[in-house]
């Protein structure tokens, strides 16, 4: 018994591989289910978004690409249906030029789904290099940044942009973020201009912006795959967030059991030595 | 003058865009402005300076057969098939070659790039596992804060967590006692007694521990997020942000000057 106790503190890397691969896989393939209660932060972006008149313009950044997509990309499409259920008007654009399309892809389709159309309920304005000139520039006038759109049709001849200028005709800014453009969002376009942001971050970055929150620098946090699942909820149509949430669940579990086993093993040895 | 010249343009612009942010009106707002749009076009062609440095670095590992040319021979062919059936498609086809409607963009995008990028990356979640399973050991008193921190914010973050987390810990500490007991039952002396005693105080600990786990695992896990977490960020962006003052200050001033190099 000693042995194996000894041999917790040794399991080879190849065995936790495998593990975590058959734990991701079969819990999407049993569609197992784990009940919670959304986290305060998501539900409150939520309501943020909820309690917008309809006509309302929220502006979307896509600032994660392919690598930050299974977290991100769920959250994307769950808050574009929010936004579409309660008629609000959509601008994106993006500051990750590799991620941009996916955004695009995902505002097409949601957007077809709810039978929006292009110019009247939603725009997509694409990338201009710059980033902070560009979010201090939409500040004053956001024509001096983005005279067309990504098709080079002139904003004014899209009927939606005719009352869009500045922050000031932007109720909220959905900053999607995989990196450190969420923190130029807050110091420029909330603490110059006094705009309303919910963020969405990957996992890893969640906890950097949780000072914002406190602070009341952003008014929502949707933080990783556990945010998107609750949005998803949230806005009554669980999809693939709330599918991989539960292997999600099943994985941080048997990480938790690898690292107990660890140091069960760890004082195995120690103590033998 | 290859210095002075730099130094003093670094000099007026700081100072400038310093005043621009405390008086945002005639002359100085309209200045900041002006700064913002030349910063947006020297964006754009810093693109090319780093697709120069990008395509010539990668063309001297192929010239030089360093290790790895052939991932660099990749890139290069990968640029150039992009770049002109892009421009292809602009001229021949009078698409817009940028946009992801573009065939055949779309389908390399699509087929190629999305998947690719997000493999490398989904590659994380088996490294990360192993090396958890690899560093998080108790070796010291911050080394079991941080373990404990981990296995509690990892369960308490997952809905279900903390109907999970009472028979994990239980399992641990049923573990824990069999082993405390296999020791006693293998050590001479009065030693013996006290893993004797510790393997009682696991099997004890199970039900109030579960218990606990059960009805606060949640709280427990968001007050670690929200209180110790959250001065730990705040005291590291503080620093940053005094940090980055100083050395703008520095650069300004011309004391700084590496950039120049």
């Amino acid at each position: 018994m000693r042995s194996l106790f000894e041999k917790m503190g040794q399991i080879d890397r190849r065995v936790i591989y495998i593990l975590v691969a058959l734990a991701v896989i079969v819990t999407i393939l049993l569609k197992v289910k784990f009940k919670g209660a959304p986290l305060p932060e998501v539900r409150h972006s939520y309501e943020v978004i909820n309690n917008l008149p309809a006509g309302s313009v929220v502006m979307v950044s896509i600032d994660y690409d392919a690598s930050s997509m299974p977290e991100l990309d769920p959250m994307l499409r769950a808050m574009l249906k929010h936004c579409f259920k309660k008629n609000l008007k959509v601008i994106m654009l993006g500051h990750w030029p590799l991620g941009l399309p996916l955004g695009q892809l995902a505002l097409d389709e949601i957007a077809k789904q709810y039978h929006k159309k292009y110019g009247i309920d939603y725009v997509f304005l694409g990338y201009r290099p710059g980033l902070q000139a560009v979010m201090l520039n939409i500040g004053k006038e956001i024509r001096s940044v983005f005279a067309t759109d990504y098709k080079n049709t002139p904003l004014d001849s899209l009927p939606m942009m005719r009352s869009v200028h500045n922050y000031n005709d932007i109720a909220v800014l959905i900053a999607l973020e995989a990196g450190s453009v969420g923190d130029a969002w807050v110091q420029f376009a909330q603490a110059r201009f006094n705009q309303k942001i919910i963020m969405g971050t990957t996992a890893v970055i969640t906890p950097d912006e949780y000072p914002y929150l406190q602070a009341h620098q952003i008014v929502g946090l949707i933080g990783g795959l556990r945010g998107a699942s609750d949005y998803e909820k949230l806005v009554g149509s669980p999809d693939i967030a709330t599918a991989g949430m539960a292997s999600q669940t099943v994985v941080h579990t048997l990480i938790v059991v690898f690292i107990l086993l660890g140091n069960i093993g760890y004082f195995a040895l120690r103590r033998r030595h | 003058m290859k210095k002075e010249v730099p130094l003093f343009i670094t000099f007026i612009t700081g100072i400038l865009l310093v005043i621009a942010l405390f008086v945002p009106h005639k002359p100085f707002g309209q200045l900041q402005s002006t700064f913002n749009d030349w910063l947006i076009i020297v964006g754009g062609f810093t693109m090319i300076l780093g697709l120069d440095s990008l395509l010539l670095h990668h063309w001297e590992k192929i010239r030089r057969r360093k290790e790895g040319w052939i991932s660099s021979l990749a890139l290069i062919l990968s640029f150039c098939i992009t770049l002109i059936w892009g421009f292809g498609e602009g001229i021949f086809f009078h698409r817009n070659p940028f946009s992801p409607s573009a065939t055949f963009l779309r389908y390399f995008y699509t087929y190629v790039f999305v998947p690719l990028q997000a493999t490398m990356f989904s590659l994380l979640a088996f490294f990360i596992a192993s090396a958890a399973y690899r560093a998080f050991r108790a070796k010291d008193p911050n080394a079991t804060l941080l373990l404990s921190a981990a296995a509690l914010v990892m369960l308490g973050r997952v809905p279900g967590g903390n109907n999970i987390a009472p028979y994990v810990f239980g399992i641990v500490f049923l573990l824990a006692a069999y082993y405390f007991a296999s020791e006693g039952a293998a050590t001479m002396g009065p030693t013996r007694y006290i893993y004797y005693g510790l393997a009682i105080t696991s099997l004890i600990l199970i039900y109030p521990a579960g218990l606990i786990l059960l009805h606060y695992l949640n709280g427990i896990a968001d007050w670690i997020m929200n209180i110790p977490q959250m001065a730990a960020k705040r005291g590291i962006w503080i620093g940053i942000s005094l940090g980055g003052i100083a050395m703008s200050l520095r650069i300004i001033l011309g004391i700084e000057r590496t950039y120049l190099q």
